[in-house]
């Protein structure tokens, strides 16, 4: 441990970037974070949950610790947990695959920003600022429903899997199919937050293919 | 299956794009429009991109010399009724898509394959006028802009299309350096649906105008995306009365389905005139 001993991961070991993060930082999953009595200066808080979960999780990690927590809000509702957890000083969205491996951040202050730049290239990635933090992170919201399209097409046999992936790198140029996108982002967390945005918003374009739930194994 | 003589009607952006690829993959190409001075126009442009690819060794001066004299500009009825393939690229109107057809099927033998390059109407139903024994023979072909480098074409299958001729047109495109895809007859095929929420999520992530907001989102998508433009970008690119035009076209043929809904900021933006850079003014200003 280095210059980053002063810092704790709260991650689970199924995350996508696990074995990415623990090389480099004090890795702990949630429940070992919550029961830790450890002193650190800051606390990068990546588990992957929606937002009433996410809550309950930060404000009982902010009692246990004085620490600086920033927290991964990909599945929540960005602007809840802010107002919820203000000891929360910054978001991350970590928890979806990014093509460039560049991902959205928000900070509250400047010092907050450098926390997480510098995280992110201690981890060789690189981030983009998101000013304004509202329902949710950009990417993973366009992502998730371009997705689901896909799923639906899939669902009515208008194309193959291979059509639809092939038809939108040849077509518009996206760096990857759909369906070879979702799968690398893992469909798991693609229904949770279309599940997360259905529940908030209440609009029914949030509706998840079902063909999504059953190749995602949602039940 | 091989083509030797295709009919390309309609000699706009995608019908030249449509005519120009054919060409340089050595068939007889005869161009058709409404407004022939038009059509003789967008020949010369051809003849004249071709000149520009042999400048710049993309092509062989041999190859342009033998293109040249296989591409004519014909009226309807002047084209040749023998011809293996007609691809309509006109306007999108479904009346007279549907009455150009009509006189196709009366011109052409009853070997020609008919296809439509339509981007929004269902295929069954640009059919429905034509003979029975010409329906197994017509169906979608759907190019992307611009034709000539973009690989992708969707085959389109009618209620009535021979799957056989539709596998064969796949192979032989897929044959001459296109990706090629089959496709079921439904709103939007597989690209222009699947896309839609590639603006419509980003336009919810803005809600009302912002500038600061808009070029986030579209910074965003192209970094952490790995998107070539931004959805902002790309819709004042396409044109954002375009843009609308296609979301809207999906969502009635949806039957409203709420994916689909169009956002009242881009019928905010087409209001105001704000067009995208064709108007010098869309999310962004380019003057």
């Amino acid at each position: 441990m280095n210059d980053n001993s002063n810092t704790l991961v709260v991650i689970d070991d199924n995350h996508p970037l696990y074995e990415v993060i623990k090389p480099h930082f004090e890795v702990r999953n949630a429940k070992d974070a919550l029961a830790s009595f450890d002193t650190y200066e800051l606390i990068i808080d990546l588990t992957a949950m929606r937002t009433k979960g996410k809550i309950a999780f930060l404000k009982e990690l902010s009692r246990t610790t004085k620490a600086e927590i920033i927290s991964d809000l990909t599945l929540s509702w960005g602007e809840m947990v802010l107002k919820e957890c203000p000891k929360i000083s910054g978001a991350l969205s970590l928890l979806f695959f990014s093509p460039t491996q560049k991902f959205e951040y928000f900070a509250k202050n400047e010092h907050t920003k450098n926390l997480i730049v510098n995280f992110l290239t201690a981890i060789n990635k690189a981030g983009v600022e998101h000013s304004h933090l509202r329902l949710g992170f950009h990417y993973p919201r366009a992502i998730s429903m371009i997705v689901n399209e896909a799923y639906f097409a899939l669902g009515e046999n208008l194309a193959t899997k291979e059509a639809i992936d092939l038809a939108m790198k040849n077509g518009v140029n996206y760096p990857m199919g759909p369906i070879e996108w979702g799968e690398k982002i893992g469909l798991k967390y693609i229904i949770d937050l279309l599940t997360e945005y259905s529940e908030i918003t209440q609009d029914p374009r949030y509706r998840i293919a079902q063909e999504l739930k059953m190749t995602g194994k949602y039940i | 299956m091989e083509l030797k003589k295709v009919i390309v009607i309609g000699t706009g952006t995608m019908g030249q794009g449509i005519a120009q690829w054919f060409l340089q993959q050595h068939l007889d190409v005869e161009m058709v429009d409404s407004n022939h001075d038009f059509a003789k126009k967008s020949h010369a442009k051809i003849l004249e991109q071709l000149d520009t690819l042999a400048s710049r060794g993309k092509l062989s001066a041999d190859d342009v010399a033998k293109f040249k004299p296989r591409l004519n500009v014909v009226t309807l009825e002047q084209v040749d009724p023998n011809s293996d393939l007609v691809v309509e690229a006109i306007i999108e109107d479904l009346e007279v898509k549907k009455d150009l057809f009509k006189k196709l099927d009366e011109l052409m033998s009853d070997k020609t394959i008919i296809a439509s390059n339509t981007s929004s109407f269902p295929i069954t139903e640009l059919g429905k006028n034509l003979r029975d024994s010409r329906k197994p023979n017509f169906l979608g072909l759907h190019f992307f802009n611009p034709a000539t480098i973009m690989k992708l074409v969707e085959v389109i299958n009618g209620l009535e299309t021979n799957k056989d001729i539709s596998n064969e047109i796949l192979s032989w495109f897929n044959s001459r350096g296109k990706v090629a895809v089959l496709c079921a007859d439904a709103p939007g095929f597989i690209v222009n649906r699947v896309a839609r929420n590639f603006y419509g999520e980003s336009l919810r992530a803005v809600e009302n105008y912002d500038l600061k907001l808009i070029t986030e989102v579209d910074l965003v998508m192209r970094e952490v995306g790995g998107f070539k433009m931004g959805p902002f970008e790309l819709m004042d690119l396409i044109g954002i009365d375009v843009n609308l035009s296609v979301t809207e076209s999906v969502y009635k043929a949806f039957f409203d389905e709420p994916r689909f809904k169009p956002h009242r900021l881009q019928k905010e933006m087409v209001n105001a005139q704000r067009l995208g850079r064709k108007s010098k003014k869309g999310f962004y200003l380019y003057e």
